[in-house]
C-alpha cells in the first residue's frame, strides 16, 4: 500500500546526525542485530548453489551410467540444515534484539518529550498547536519505531541481497547475469515513468483529505445550526462534491502507482522465460550444470524482490528523516530560563504584590503592557477590568510567571519575583482560570490535586462551601465518579465550581480568578462569590471579570485599556470620575 | 466488519470482475512452473533445441497475460476500494446529520469527528488490503496446491506436511499475540490522553506545581505500554525464523525425494524444480493469510465503532409533510410538558404550562442546571419531550416537517459559530435565495453592519474555520 505523504526532511544531515546520536546506548544492540542480519543474509546466499550442488551430483551419476551415490548428497543436506539452523536461531535474535532496543528507545523518547513539555515556556504552545506536539509523541514516535524494527534490516537485506545474488550469479554464469542484469535499469525508468503521474493525485487527494476533513469537523460542531436552519441538504451537496473528488484522486492515485507491480512482475518473468530458455541451451551445449540453472532461478527470484522495493526504501529514508527532524527539532526547542541557583523563599507572606515599571509584548511589535506600575496591599482584592484584548490575562500571565517581563519587575513582600523560583511563586497563589481543565480520574483526585494530603472530610467541607457537594453526591459513584476533560455528564457551570473547589482545598496564601464565573448564571455566581468572599478575606486576590457587577465591593480596581492603567480606584470612586470605567459599567447594566 | 462489505453491493459485478481476473491473473502465472518442467523434462534432457524455444514464447504470452490480468485488477480494485470508502463516507455523514442533540451528545462531537475521519481511513486500507492481496493469496494457495499435486502427487504429502506445520506455529503465535495485540490499542490511547491532557491543563498543571506528577503518571503508562510491546516482540519474533525453518525444510525434503525418483524417471527432474517453485507460492499464500489476522483486528475496532453509529437509532423521527394548517399569529405553546435526558431518573422539567403569543418577549430565569436551555431546546424539537406537548404556531411541534417548523424559528446559540466562506454565506445560512438587500437590512437589525462594512470587502470578507479571524 503506498503511503499517502511523502514527507522530507529540510536538513537530512543534521536529521540523520541527531537520530544516531539518539540511539548511542542502543547502539552495540543494533550492531549486534546488524551482524546477525547481515550473516544470515550471507549464508542463505548460499543455499541455492548447495541445492544445485545435490542435483549436479546426482545427475553426474546418472548421465555417466551409473545409479546415484547418495553419500556426498547426503553431506551437502547436513550443511544445509546446519545453515538454517544457524540462520533460523540469528533470525530470531535479531528480530528480538531490534525489536526490545526500539521499545526502550521509544519509551524513553516519549518520556524525553513529555519532560520536555513541562520545562519549555507557555509561550511555546501559545505559538503552536497542541495537535502538532501530540503528532510528534504518536506518529513520529512511531515512525521511528517502524524503522528501526523493520526498515533497517529491510534494507541491509536488500542490499546485500542485491549485491550477493549479483555476485552469485555471475559466478554461475556471467552469460545469464548479464541477461538477468540488464533489464534492471530498464525496468526501473520503465517504472518511473509509469507512476509519475500517481505523485499528482497523491498530492491532490491530499489536498481533498484535508478538506474533506474540515468540512465535516465544522458541520459536525455547528450541527445544531445546520438543523436549525435546514441546512442539510445543503451540506450534503458541498459535501458530496469534495468526497466525489477525493474518490476520482484517490482511485487514481492508487492505481498509478500500483502499475509499479505489474510491470516489475513482467520482468521478472521475462527473466524467467529468458533463463530457461537461454539456460536450457546453455545445458544442452553442455555448457552449463542443470543443477546450477535450478540455483540460478533461485537467485534470480531474490533478485527480484527486493527491487521492487527499493522505492519504498527511499521513501522510509525520507519520512524517517523528516520524522526524526521534527522530534528532534522538539526536543531541542529553547525551555525556560532555568531558576536562579541561590533562589529566594519567603517564608511567611504577607501578600504585597508590587508591579515596578513592567513592559511586556508577546511579539516586539505591538506592547501589551506598558511600563505599568501599581502596589497592592496585604489582603486587598484587586479587580482588573477592561475590554477585550487590554492585556488583563496577560497580567496574570506575569504574575504567575509563565511569561516574563521585558522589562521591569514584580515583587511580592519586597522579593522580586524573577529571584525566586517559579515553583515558588507559583506555590503562593491559587488559580481559576476560565478554561475549566479536569483530568481523567475521580471527582476526589481532581479536587485534591493541589493538595494530596487533604482527607475526604476536607474535600467535602470545601464541597458544601461552594454549594457543588449536592451535585457531586447526585453522580453516579460519588466522590469517586470518573471525570475527564470532555466529560459530558457535568456541565460546564459545575465544571467551573469543581475548579473553585479545587482552588479552595489548595487554601493558598493569595487568589487569582480569571473570568471565573463567566460560565456560570448569575445564581451560581452569587453562590460562587459568597464563598469567594469567604475565602479572599485576608489574602490578596486578583479577580478578572467580565461583569463589572461581580466586582463592586473590590478595594481596588485596575481599568485597563491598550495595556495602560488608565484608572485605578474603588467601585464608587471610579463611577465618579466619570471616566472610562463609568462607561464601561453603564453600558453592561443598559445591555442588561 | 463483515457487516461494512454491504458497502460492497453497488459494485457487485466490478468485485467479481475484480475477482474473475485475479483468477486469471493466478492461473497464467501458476503455468510458468510447470512449462520449466517441460523445458528441462522434454528439452534439456532429450536434447530438443526447439522445443525449448517454442516453449519459451509460450511462456512470454502467458507472461504478457499476466500482466494484462494485474493492471486490470488494479484497475477495478482501486476504484472499488475508492468507491467503497467514499460511500461509507458519505453514508457516515448522512447519519450523523440526521441525528438529534441526545444522540450527538451520546457519542461527543470528537468521537464522531474521529469516526468519520481517522476510523473510515482505517477500514478503506483493510478493504483496499483485502482487494489486492488477500483476495490473491487464497486463490494463489489453491491453485498451487492443485499445480503441485498435478506436477508431482507422491511429494503432495510434503507440502501438506509444510501447510499443517506452519498453520500450527501461525495459530500458537497469534493466539499468544492477538491478545496483546487488542491490549495495545488501549494502552496506546492512555498515552495519547495523558499527553493531551498535560497540553491542555499546560497552565492548571504549573499552577499548582503538579509537573513531576503527571510526569509520573505519564511514566507508568509508558512502562504498560513498553511491557506490552516486549511480549508482543518476544511472540512475535519467532514468527520468521519459524516459517523459513519450515519452507527451507520442505524445499530439502522435496529435493531429496525428487533425487531418489531419478534413477527410475528421468523427468522427475523437471518436476521436482517445479514442485520447489510451487511450494513456494502455497508457503507465502498461507503466511498472507496470517498477516490478515492481524490486521483485521485492528480495522474491526474501527469497523464496530462505525456500526454504532450506524445503529443507533434516531429517537425524534420527522413527519415528511406538515400535517394541519399553522395559526397565522405565531405563537409557543407548552402543555404540561416534562422532560428528563435520557438515563436520568430525575425530571429537568416537570409539567410546564405557558403561552407565549406574537410580539411579547417571554424571559426565562433560572440558576444553572434549573432547565433553562433545555426548555428552550424542546421549541425547535432539538429533544423530545418525555410527556406533554410543544405547539408552535398551534401544532404540536411532532406534527411538523423538519424544514417548515425550522423556517418558524431563528436560534441564536451560546457560541457564536460561524462557517468557513464569507459574512454573505454566513449569513444567509438558513435562506438560500436571500438577496443582497435582505443581507444588509437583516445585518442592520442584528447591529452587525457597521462592524462588517469595516471589513476588508465587507460583504465578501473570508470567514476562517471556526470563525477564529472575528471576535466573540
Amino acid at each position: 500500500m503506498p503511503r499517502l505523504t511523502v514527507e522530507k526532511p529540510k536538513d537530512s544531515k543534521k536529521a540523520f546526525r541527531l537520530f544516531l546520536g539518539s540511539l548511542k546506548s542502543f547502539r552495540l544492540t543494533i550492531v549486534f542485530a546488524l551482524i546477525f542480519a547481515l550473516v544470515t543474509n550471507v549464508l542463505t546466499l548460499f543455499t541455492p548453489k548447495l541445492l544445485g550442488n545435490m542435483t549436479n551430483s546426482a545427475v553426474a551419476d546418472l548421465s555417466a551410467g551409473n545409479s546415484i551415490d547418495f553419500a556426498p548428497i547426503r553431506q551437502v543436506v547436513l550443511q544445509l540444515i546446519v545453515i538454517y539452523l544457524i540462520v533460523a536461531v540469528l533470525t530470531y535474535f535479531e528480530h528480538y534484539l531490534l525489536a526490545r532496543a526500539t521499545a526502550f528507545y521509544t519509551k524513553h523518547l516519549r518520556e524525553s518529550i513529555i519532560q520536555k513539555i513541562s520545562r519549555l515556556p507557555v509561550s511555546y504552545f501559545d505559538q503552536h498547536q497542541f495537535g502538532d506536539t501530540l503528532s510528534i509523541l504518536s506518529n513520529d514516535v512511531d515512525t521511528l519505531w517502524n524503522t528501526l524494527t523493520d526498515g533497517l534490516t529491510q534494507i541491509l537485506s536488500s542490499l546485500t541481497t542485491i549485491v550477493g545474488c549479483t555476485v552469485m550469479m555471475f559466478v554461475i554464469s556471467p552469460l545469464l547475469a548479464l541477461v538477468a542484469i540488464i533489464v534492471v535499469p530498464i525496468s526501473v525508468f520503465i517504472i518511473s515513468k509509469i507512476t509519475k503521474p500517481a505523485q499528482a493525485h497523491f498530492k491532490s487527494q491530499r489536498a481533498a483529505l484535508g478538506k474533506l476533513n474540515s468540512h465535516i469537523e465544522e458541520d459536525y460542531t455547528g450541527h445544531l445550526i445546520i438543523k436549525s436552519n435546514s441546512h442539510e441538504s445543503r451540506s450534503l451537496a458541498a459535501f458530496r462534491e469534495t468526497n466525489t473528488q477525493l474518490f476520482e484522486d484517490s482511485w487514481r492515485a492508487n492505481f498509478e502507482s500500483s502499475m509499479a507491480f505489474p510491470v516489475v512482475h513482467f520482468f521478472t518473468n521475462l527473466g524467467y522465460v529468458a533463463i530457461c530458455v537461454l539456460g536450457g541451451s546453455l545445458v544442452l551445449s553442455e555448457r552449463l550444470l542443470i543443477g546450477n540453472v535450478q540455483a540460478f532461478i533461485q537467485y534470480l527470484s531474490r533478485f527480484n524482490q527486493p527491487l521492487s522495493n527499493l522505492s519504498q526504501i527511499v521513501v522510509t529514508i525520507q519520512e524517517t528523516l523528516a520524522a526524526a527532524e521534527r522530534v528532534f527539532g522538539f526536543l531541542e526547542e529553547p525551555e525556560e530560563l532555568p531558576d536562579p541557583a541561590n533562589a529566594k523563599r519567603i517564608t511567611s507572606v504577607k501578600g504585597a504584590v508590587e508591579f515596578h515599571d513592567v513592559s511586556f509584548s508577546y511579539n516586539k511589535q505591538t506592547p501589551v503592557i506598558n511600563h505599568f506600575s501599581a502596589k497592592i496591599e496585604p489582603g486587598m482584592q484587586v479587580a482588573i477590568v477592561g475590554p477585550t484584548g487590554a492585556g488583563k490575562t496577560t497580567l496574570i500571565n506575569l504574575l504567575m510567571r509563565f511569561y516574563d517581563p521585558d522589562s521591569g519587575y514584580i515583587t511580592i513582600d519586597g522579593v522580586p519575583t524573577s529571584e525566586m523560583r517559579r515553583s515558588d511563586v507559583r506555590a503562593l497563589f491559587g488559580m481559576v482560570l476560565q478554561d475549566t481543565w479536569l483530568f481523567s480520574g475521580t471527582i476526589k483526585d481532581n479536587l485534591a490535586y493541589g493538595s494530596p494530603k487533604a482527607t475526604l472530610r476536607d474535600i467535602k467541607r470545601s464541597a458544601t462551601s461552594t454549594g457543588i457537594a449536592h451535585l457531586i453526591e447526585s453522580l453516579k459513584g460519588g466522590y469517586s465518579a470518573e471525570i475527564s476533560e470532555d466529560s459530558d455528564n457535568i456541565s460546564a457551570g459545575e465544571k467551573q465550581l469543581l475548579t473553585i473547589t479545587r482552588a479552595m482545598l489548595e487554601n493558598p496564601p493569595m487568589m487569582i480568578l480569571d473570568e471565573a464565573t463567566s460560565n456560570v448564571d448569575t445564581c451560581a455566581e452569587q453562590l460562587i462569590q459568597d464563598a469567594f468572599d469567604q475565602l479572599t478575606k485576608g489574602r490578596t486576590s486578583f479577580v478578572i471579570a467580565h461583569r463589572l457587577s461581580t466586582i463592586r465591593h473590590a478595594d481596588l480596581i485596575l481599568v485597563i485599556k491598550d495595556g495602560n492603567i488608565v484608572e485605578q480606584g474603588t467601585h464608587e470612586s471610579l463611577l465618579q470620575r466619570h471616566g472610562f470605567y463609568a462607561e464601561l459599567y453603564n453600558s453592561q447594566f443598559s445591555e442588561d | 466488519m463483515l457487516k461494512l462489505l454491504r458497502f460492497l453491493k453497488p459494485y457487485w459485478w466490478q468485485t467479481i470482475l475484480l475477482l474473475l481476473s485475479v483468477a486469471a491473473q493466478v492461473w497464467c502465472s501458476l503455468q510458468l512452473p510447470a512449462l520449466m518442467a517441460g523445458i528441462v523434462n522434454d528439452g534439456i534432457v532429450p536434447g530438443n533445441l526447439p522445443f525449448i524455444y517454442s516453449t519459451g514464447l509460450v511462456m512470454l504470452g502467458y507472461t504478457l497475460a499476466t500482466v494484462f490480468f494485474a493492471v486490470v485488477t488494479h484497475f477495478f480494485s482501486a476504484r472499488v476500494g475508492a468507491a467503497f470508502s467514499r460511500d461509507l463516507r458519505e453514508a457516515v455523514y448522512r447519519k450523523v446529520l440526521s441525528f438529534s442533540v441526545a444522540e450527538i451528545d451520546k457519542f461527543s462531537t470528537a468521537s464522531l469527528i474521529t469516526r468519520t475521519t481517522n476510523d473510515i481511513s482505517q477500514v478503506q486500507q483493510a478493504i483496499m488490503m483485502m482487494l489486492s492481496m488477500m483476495l490473491r493469496a487464497p486463490l494463489m494457495g489453491i491453485g498451487a496446491i492443485i499445480q503441485a499435486f498435478r506436477t508431482a502427487p507422491d511429494m503432495t504429502w510434503i507440502l501438506a506436511l509444510g501447510v499443517g506445520l506452519i498453520f500450527v506455529f501461525a495459530t500458537i503465535i497469534l493466539a499468544l499475540a492477538i491478545p496483546k495485540f487488542k491490549l495495545y490499542q488501549t494502552l496506546i490511547d492512555r498515552i495519547t490522553l495523558l499527553a493531551r491532557e498535560n497540553l491542555t491543563g499546560l497552565r492548571v498543571i504549573r499552577a499548582f506545581n503538579n509537573q513531576s506528577k503527571e510526569q509520573q503518571k505519564f511514566a507508568k503508562a509508558n512502562d504498560a505500554l513498553t511491557r506490552n510491546s516486549l511480549f508482543i516482540d518476544k511472540v512475535m519474533s519467532f514468527q520468521d525464523p519459524l516459517i523459513s525453518l519450515v519452507f527451507n525444510g520442505v524445499t530439502i525434503l522435496v529435493i531429496w525425494t525428487g533425487l531418489t525418483h531419478l534413477e527410475t524417471d528421468l523427468s522427475y527432474l523437471g518436476n521436482m524444480m517445479a514442485f520447489v517453485q510451487y511450494a513456494s507460492h502455497v508457503l507465502i499464500s498461507f503466511l498472507m493469510v496470517t498477516i490478515l489476522f492481524v490486521i483485521l483486528p485492528r480495522a474491526s475496532v474501527s469497523a464496530s465503532r462505525l456500526n454504532a453509529v450506524f445503529e443507533t437509532k434516531n429517537k425524534i423521527v420527522w413527519k415528511p409533510k406538515t400535517t394541519g394548517t399553522p395559526d397565522v399569529a405565531p405563537s409557543v405553546e407548552f402543555r404540561h410538558v416534562s422532560f428528563s435526558y435520557p438515563g436520568a431518573e430525575e425530571n429537568v422539567l416537570t409539567d410546564i404550562s405557558f403561552r407565549a403569543k406574537a410580539g411579547e418577549t417571554t424571559a426565562f430565569i433560572g440558576s444553572t442546571g434549573s432547565g433553562k436551555s433545555t426548555l428552550i431546546s424542546l421549541v425547535p424539537r432539538f429533544y423530545e419531550a418525555t410527556s406533554g406537548e410543544v405547539l408552535v404556531d398551534g401544532i404540536d411541534v411532532k406534527d411538523y416537517a423538519a424544514e417548515d417548523l425550522m423556517r418558524r424559528i431563528g436560534y441564536v446559540p451560546q457560541k457564536g459559530l460561524l462557517f468557513a466562506g464569507d459574512v454573505s454565506s454566513n449569513i444567509s445560512f438558513g435562506n438560500e435565495f436571500a438577496t443582497a438587500s435582505d443581507l444588509v437590512h437583516a445585518a442592520t437589525v442584528a447591529q452587525a453592519k457597521p462592524f462588517i462594512e469595516k471589513l476588508d470587502k465587507t460583504y465578501l470578507a473570508h470567514i476562517a474555520q471556526g470563525g477564529a479571524n472575528v471576535s466573540g
